[in-house]
């Protein structure tokens, strides 16, 4: 069974589709997030794009408090395909970098793809694999005490489909647990909507029951 | 940013920037190197790979994929082997473009011997890359750790042509632990007799029907040096 909504916070946002500057580098940083490469900063040492992420959520934490409290177990969002031991996990490395800085009490590998779904960067909108198919998709190992706080993370939220179809399994297997997600970066697919790389949000991902898809707000 | 212009033993960080613990599990220790390119390397670079033996269509499909990436400014990468290697460097040359060979021998032996001259010309020209010593005997599993190798060096790998044993495969899987993009051709995976290709697609590997759909994925010559600015 579906949530009807699920809370979401990013701390980035980037532009698919914008021709700007700025949209270009927004473009950029993904797909550095996307293999949690480093910044090469002149006066700094180099740092991963997940330690960078999770320093800029400590500073601005009391946007998320709500969010990473003290008891809550940090799930890294699976992958749309499956994966080999050892193959790099960008959400697993988030929320090991979030934990790092104080945010949160335990990272647990809580979900698993056991099937996997067509990429939705791959898909045209009409055709991006919906939650109800996330949810078929992925299982639950579940944990010898049942958590009261789960935050799922995330390295890219698009129309927030995964997210809702992964916190619909936790929520099935932990029906207590408070439930949110947290992702690096939104996509925000109106090109003039798009105004910078840094810009923190938070809100709401949303169930459409009759067209079986999700809405993302903001 | 240094221009390189004769052979030098690099790390892979001073090569390509600094790694995380996902890419340094295979990373070579050293790596040699020759030729004119910016070091630490410029970007974006992909990988053209496939059979030693290709078909017409396959060495018409890897022309055209190299003709388009060098289009768009990419640099392409490739091992230096007979058929689709061989044509995806030479076209990267003849239309004007860059290319980087990753060898499975050291920077003093050549193989096959037919390439001696291609190799001289990326040596002088462009960039020639190997993770074996000058003098060290040339083992069959080189070749495998080369493939790893390029995979780490390129942005993005795409297999044009390869049966279920190619070495190009190696490289595939390399760039899936490795969470870079990997694309193969259309016809690779049209092919009813070819199993482990498909197989790919279950973890990541993404169907190329149009050249151009690579670019989504690769990213421009800007750094990113922060995200709060």
């Amino acid at each position: 069974m579906l949530l009807p909504e699920l809370e979401y916070g990013a701390l980035l946002s980037y532009s698919p589709h914008g021709s700007s500057t700025q949209a270009q580098r927004s473009r950029n940083l993904m797909l550095l997030l996307k293999q949690d490469g480093s910044f090469q900063r002149p006066a700094n040492p180099p740092i991963l794009v997940s330690q960078r992420v999770a320093e800029t959520v400590r500073q601005n934490r009391g946007m998320f408090t709500s969010f990473f409290r003290s008891d809550t177990i940090l799930v890294p969002t699976p992958k749309s395909s499956l994966m080999q031991p050892g193959t790099l996990w960008v959400p697993q490395r988030l929320a090991t970098a979030l934990l790092q800085c104080g945010l949160g009490r335990q990272v647990a590998q809580m979900l698993e793809r056991v099937r996997p779904v067509p990429k939705a960067a791959l898909s045209r909108p009409e055709n991006r694999p919906l939650p109800q198919q996330h949810y078929d998709s992925m299982q639950v190992q579940k944990l010898l005490s049942d958590p009261s706080n789960i935050l799922l993370i995330d390295d890219i939220i698009t129309r927030g489909a995964t997210l809702l179809g992964a916190a619909s399994r936790l929520a099935e297997a932990f029906p207590k647990a408070e439930i949110r997600a947290f992702a690096a970066m939104r996509a925000i697919s109106t090109e003039n909507e798009f105004q910078q790389v840094y810009s923190p949000a938070t809100g709401k991902i949303i169930l459409r029951r009759a067209q079986g898809d999700t809405l993302r707000r903001p | 940013m240094a221009h390189q212009k004769t052979t030098s033993a690099l790390t892979p960080e001073q090569l390509l920037g600094p790694l995380n613990d996902v890419e340094q599990k295979y990373a070579p220790k050293e790596l040699y190197v020759a030729g004119a390119m910016e070091i630490p390397l410029p970007t974006p670079r992909a990988a053209i790979v496939g059979s030693r033996k290709p078909s017409l269509n396959g060495t018409e499909a890897a022309r055209e994929i190299a003709r388009r990436l060098v289009k768009n400014g990419v640099i392409v990468v490739s091992g230096l082997a007979e058929g689709i290697d061989t044509v995806a460097h030479r076209t990267a040359i003849q239309d004007g473009g860059r290319t980087i060979a990753v060898l499975g021998t050291p920077l003093n032996r050549v193989y096959p011997r037919s390439n001696f001259e291609l190799q001289e010309m990326i040596k002088r020209d462009h960039l020639v890359i190997s993770q074996f010593p000058n003098g060290m005997p040339t083992a069959r599993q080189h070749f495998i750790f080369r493939n790893r190798t390029m995979a780490l060096i390129s942005n993005a790998t795409i297999i044009v042509e390869a049966k279920d044993d190619s070495g190009s495969l190696h490289q595939g899987w390399e760039a899936l632990r490795l969470g870079r993009p990997l694309f193969i051709w259309k016809a690779v995976l049209d092919d009813q007799s070819l199993a482990k290709p498909k197989k790919m697609l279950e973890y990541g590997a993404m169907r190329l029907t149009e050249p151009d759909e690579v670019f989504e994925f690769l990213p421009s010559q800007d750094r990113v040096i922060e995200i709060t600015e």
